[in-house]
């Protein structure tokens, strides 16, 4: 059992993106026995969860997410550290793709997925806007990636998104690779028609989906 | 989408007042109540009359401020109505001005 | 039981006391995140006879009309594969579809392309206003991402802030929101030269607060130079998006701004009707997301200076996310903005 209020102090340390005492934090709960893999998912992440509520909500801001996401960086390359030297295992940060699919030119929504997917640890490879399907599904498969996610804004563009799930049921690799899709006018009914693993509203919600897809995920 | 709102909710463009009300709402920011009376009392009409399809195309008749019938004999239209319209309910409108300048009228 | 709708469209049938719920949910959403005052019982009331009534069609009752400004006209019968010039597209809103007012507009709709051909756009304005007779605006979307690579020549923030790199960050936007203000000037006074009313600034802020900022110093500077020009500015979501984070318009922070915000900063500037959008949330039910929308919009309403016409249509003011927007929501959601919104028009 960790203390409650270290957890609490560590979570705080992400909130106010202060990379210096999440360093600080980290350490001391090594010197203090902890287990960092519980200190990590128990004090550092619910801090970074709560930094995409928050954006969502309108009540911080990009600089201040990335902020947050430097502190968890910093405090969880500690943690990590002594997981690896103590040769126990963390589950794997998932691996996103994700891109703006081909003909659609908006990539701001986009690119708060991948604010939020970093500052939450995962490994992001952004193709950026413009993104052939074939790319994309090339690139999941080449990088080794547990999830393809796709934004698309426009009714005349969203249309890629089956695409991207046909060439991955023509090599065998639905199912291996994830989906997710997301963008103004994709809906879970959407998702559902194409066959999409699943689908996030906003950027909170698609970290909250990539965890969950995660935990589903069959290699 | 435009059909839904106009039924719903609409004043009714040319058709009755809300060319009108909108004018004086995007010239003055005039709330929507100020408005509709400011139209209203120009006009000399009631409240409710500036929705109503009878008494306004009446009233825009008289005043030449244009209908949604164009045919001989019609109201007066576009450039025209709006120049009365300027008139009618005080204000400058950009392109009557113009009109003026280009063609040396005053009116 | 009633029937409604999901925020994607699809039917789904309530009890009147789940409808219910469901709009006390969306008021509450709304008081939560826009800090805004609820509904009264009396509003929830008649929004629930609003949604329950078993009528496919609903409307105002006789005096509770409002003023329908339209954005983008033109546009609107290009996407219906509709070949018609544009002055003819806006003779027909006017003398076939009781648009109160008309607006211009080209097809890319952005402010950086219209640029490249004004003196074009110059021209049908001037032909249309000698046969149309509502306000005509000329409407462009502010669209700020056009000003960054791979489009334009300031640094990508959606690409350096993944990487951390806040302040390259802040500055690109910073010169991406000079450039627009520079083309929304421009784009502003050749309108206005060319005899239009005025401005219509569509989607404004989608590139976030330094979009917003860039939007209020450019409307500042027209209304300076021609006092009369009437603009009109619609939002593009239901708080500006804190991309830059600390930009301030006259002593206030943009960024997280809700609708009653920016109606006020709006009228700052010196804009005349301001154009709240609410975002639908496509997971909750049409009752949720219209009490949540009209609970944001009544308050912007009493808070705003100058008149608000709430974006009402595919998935914003309550409407479900769909191309074709159901009739039976938004002739309700239509109804309700005017009726308990208290919207100056739509």
């Amino acid at each position: 059992m960790i203390d409650e209020k270290l957890l609490e102090e560590a979570k705080q340390s992400v909130l106010d993106g202060d990379k210096e005492l999440a360093a600080k934090l980290a350490r001391q709960g090594l010197d203090a026995g902890v287990d960092p893999v519980e200190f990590i998912e128990k004090g550092f992440v619910p801090g970074i969860m709560e930094v995409g509520d928050l954006f969502e909500s309108g009540e911080i801001f990009l600089p201040e997410v990335m902020m947050a996401a430097d502190a968890v960086k910093e405090a969880v390359g500690i943690l990590n550290e002594a997981i690896e030297a103590s040769g126990k295992k963390r589950g794997g940060a998932a691996k996103v793709v994700l891109a703006t699919v081909e003909a659609d030119l908006h990539d701001i929504g986009k690119g708060i997925v991948a604010s939020l997917m970093v500052a939450n640890g995962f490994e992001v490879i952004d193709l950026g806007r413009d993104v052939p399907s074939q790319k994309i599904v090339d690139t999941a498969i080449e990088e080794g990636a547990d999830i393809i996610g796709t934004s698309a804004l426009l009714t005349t563009t969203m249309t890629h998104q089956k695409e991207i799930e046909e060439l991955l049921k023509e090599k065998g690799l639905k199912g291996k690779i994830k989906t997710m899709v997301g963008g103004a006018p994709v809906t879970e009914r959407w998702q559902k028609k194409i066959g999409a693993d699943g689908f996030g509203e906003n950027a909170a919600d698609a970290v909250r989906l990539v965890k969950e897809l995660m935990g589903k995920k069959t290699n | 989408m435009a059909i839904v709102h106009s039924q719903a909710s609409g004043m009714g463009g040319v058709r009755t007042a809300g060319d009108l009300v909108a004018r004086m709402q995007l010239a003055k920011s005039m709330r929507l109540n100020d408005a509709k009376k400011y139209v209203a009392d120009k006009l000399g009409v009631g409240l409710l009359d500036l929705t109503d399809e009878v008494v306004m195309r009446e009233v825009r008749e008289e005043l030449d401020i244009s209908t949604v019938y164009m045919g001989y004999g019609a109201a007066s239209r576009g450039i025209e109505a709006k120049a009365n319209i300027a008139k009618l309910l005080d204000i400058e409108i950009n392109c009557v001005e113009k009109f003026k300048n280009k063609t040396g009228m005053k009116f | 039981m009633v029937l409604t709708r999901m925020g994607d469209g699809a039917f789904v049938k309530m009890t009147e006391s789940e409808v219910r719920k469901e709009v006390e949910a969306g008021v509450e959403e709304a008081v939560k995140k826009a800090k805004c005052s609820p509904l009264t019982e009396d509003d929830i009331k008649r929004l629930i006879e609003i949604i329950c009534e078993p009528r496919k069609f609903v409307s105002v009752e006789r005096g509770n009309e409002l003023v329908l400004t339209y954005d983008s006209q033109p546009l609107k019968f290009t996407r219906l594969g509709l070949p018609i010039a544009m002055p003819q597209i806006l003779q027909t809103y006017e003398r076939g579809l009781m648009a109160d007012t008309l607006e211009m507009a080209y097809v890319h709709y952005s402010a950086k392309p219209v640029k490249m051909i004004f003196p074009e756009e110059q021209y049908v304005v001037a032909e249309t206003l000698l046969t149309t007779t509502p306000a005509l605006l000329y409407g462009v979307m502010p669209n700020m991402p056009m000003y960054t690579k791979p489009d334009g020549p300031c640094e990508n923030a959606s690409e350096l802030l993944p990487k951390g790199l806040i302040k390259e960050a802040q500055e690109a936007q910073l010169e991406a929101a000079d450039l627009l203000e520079r083309d929304l000037l421009l784009l502003g006074e050749a309108m206005y030269e060319a005899g239009a009313d005025g401005l219509d600034l569509d989607t404004t802020a989608a590139g976030g607060d330094a979009e917003f900022y860039a939007c209020l110093r450019a409307i500042e500077k027209l209304k300076e130079r021609y006092p009369n020009m009437s603009i009109e500015v619609g939002m593009a979501g239901e708080f500006v998006l804190g991309f830059h984070g600390s930009l301030e318009y006259k002593g206030e922070r943009l960024a997280g701004m809700y609708p009653h915000d920016q109606c006020r900063m709006i009228a700052k500037a010196g804009g005349n009707i301001a154009g709240p959008a609410i975002n639908t949330n496509t997971r909750k039910s049409f009752p949720w997301n219209l009490a949540r929308a009209v609970t944001m919009c009544k308050y912007a309403a009493e808070v705003s200076p100058i008149p608000v016409h709430a974006n009402v249509g595919m998935g914003v003011g309550g409407v479900p996310m769909q191309i074709t927007p159901p009739i039976d929501c938004v002739s309700r959601a239509s109804t309700a903005m005017a009726e308990i919104g208290k919207m100056d028009g739509l």
